[in-house]
């Protein structure tokens, strides 16, 4: 039986879209059978990001309306061929989709995939409900950013009152150099305030950048975001990952003077 | 025509305006015609009752309504009583029941109140767990937050001023007692050591002070 995973953060922009492309991936790339839904109807990112826009012929609500079976909507990965992905629709909009729908669509996935990963829209309306409906465990994604963390909060309420059975936390796009200075939230800051278990924390890495544009997912390469993902994807699968001390790439002069522990 | 009876109505109620100088004996008698006179008028409506102009004692009440019956073919559901002094002495007495009743008794809440969430409660309130940004909790009686209040706090929510509000971590973005507001300061301020604060209600000003000893001494509640 798959698990289903929502990916959701209630701010936008800080990197629901990625996380599902890389923990995705990463999961594929641990020999498990994956598949992505694009839950944010009207607004297609998930598909270039893993650079599949140019296979789209079905999508989301196509699969949900009935006018096509779901084999024929899903998108096999050009890496991975136990990876695909279900497009959503860029010119309807939320409400052509109901909760009950969505749930029953991921049940229908459970049987054959090992994970079943939504990516949420920003909000907490309708769009919000359909990627939550079915799921079984929540991925939040918070930037160390006040308005980031102060909607990642009401989420985890919201994600309380519809009874997830478990919640994690990945900090994401944090600087260590502006964390020592002081001028950001450590994890640690935002773990104490949203008071989760913390499951993952990228760094903010130009890598991440370059690899959405060009649609390949960085997970599992040798960037810090990278390793940080892959570990994120062996957290979920229930392994024991120390954290990444994400100072090591900081070059001769933070090797000689930031050698300060967190 | 005689005035000394006067009967004012709605759809759901009837005032019966009596005349108070007039000796009951002969007052039955006048109410008796003029309800036969409206009968017609009334039908087997369901009403709400209420006497003006006169006392009346609990026996004279009975026969009036036992007139009313006999006459009419209305029921009288209920009588209001339309005493101001009894009711102002009634809604005194509840009200400072329920005072006290909210804030010398309390509950617990377990759990952590999260941005967009908002609780009322009835009576003093003790939150295990931490009030963050955006939530708001709200008590008729005193709140006390074990953990870190962040978000908005109103005590004394029916106006009682000896409310106070207590919390391990004070960082309120807003605290309301009775009907007096403070809010956060502009700067945030760093503080050192993380103490146990209380926020009270004196002189109309909004007072936060480390708890201690005096202070607990000085809390009324």
């Amino acid at each position: 039986m798959g698990e289903v995973i929502v990916v959701t953060s209630g701010k936008g922009g800080v990197g629901k879209t990625t996380t599902t492309a890389n923990v995705g991936t990463g999961l594929a790339m641990l020999e498990k059978k994956v598949v992505l839904i694009d839950t944010d109807i009207g607004l297609r990112n998930l598909d270039v990001i893993m650079g599949l826009e140019n296979r789209i012929v079905y999508n989301l609500v196509d699969v949900i309306e009935g006018t096509c079976r779901i084999r024929n909507a899903l998108i096999k990965d050009k890496r991975y061929p136990n990876l695909y992905l279900l497009p959503s629709a860029q010119t309807r909009d939320k409400n052509s989709v109901t909760p009950e729908q969505m749930k029953k669509l991921a049940d229908e996935l459970r049987d054959e995939f090992d994970y079943i990963i939504m990516d949420c829209p920003a909000g907490i309306e309708q769009g919000f409900k359909n990627a939550i409906a079915g799921a079984d465990r929540a991925l939040v994604v918070t930037t160390p950013e006040v308005s980031a963390v102060r909607d990642a909060d009401r989420i985890i309420g919201l994600l309380e009152a519809n009874e997830m059975k478990q919640t994690h936390l990945i900090v994401n796009r944090i600087r260590m150099d502006m964390v020592k200075r002081g001028d950001m939230m450590s994890s640690d800051d935002v773990c104490e305030i949203l008071a989760i278990d913390l499951i993952g924390i990228v760094p903010d890495d130009e890598s991440i950048v370059i690899s959405a544009n060009q649609g390949e997912p960085l997970v599992g390469n040798d960037s810090l975001a990278g390793r940080a993902y892959l570990n994120i994807c062996k957290r979920i699968l229930g392994e024991e990952v120390p954290f990444l001390d994400l100072d090591q790439k900081q070059g001769l002069f933070g090797k000689l003077f930031g050698r300060r522990k967190r | 025509m005689n005035n000394s009876v006067i009967i004012k109505g709605n759809k759901y109620g009837i005032i019966v305006v009596l005349n108070p100088d007039m000796p009951f004996e002969e007052l039955k008698l006048v109410v008796a015609e003029k309800f036969k006179e409206s009968s017609k008028f009334f039908e087997n409506a369901k009403m709400a009752i209420s006497f003006e102009g006169r006392k009346l004692s609990n026996e004279e009440q009975r026969e009036i309504l036992d007139i009313i019956g006999e006459n009419t073919d209305m029921h009288i559901v209920c009588i209001m009583e339309n005493d101001p002094g009894a009711e102002e002495l009634f809604k005194k007495t509840v009200e400072q029941k329920l005072l006290e009743l909210s804030n010398n008794s309390g509950q617990f809440y377990k759990g952590i109140l999260r941005s967009g969430a908002s609780l009322e409660f009835e009576t003093s309130v003790i939150i295990i767990g931490d009030v963050n940004h955006g939530a708001r909790v709200v008590s008729k009686g005193n709140i006390i937050v074990l953990g870190s209040l962040k978000g908005n706090a109103f005590a004394g929510a029916t106006g009682n001023t000896n409310s106070f509000v207590v919390a391990l971590d004070m960082n309120p973005t807003q605290i309301r007692i009775a009907d007096t507001i403070a809010r956060a300061p502009d700067k945030p301020v760093k503080q050192e050591v993380k103490e146990t604060k209380i926020a009270f209600l004196e002189d109309g000003n909004i007072y936060i002070e480390p708890l201690n000893k005096n202070i607990l001494q000085d809390i009324t509640i």
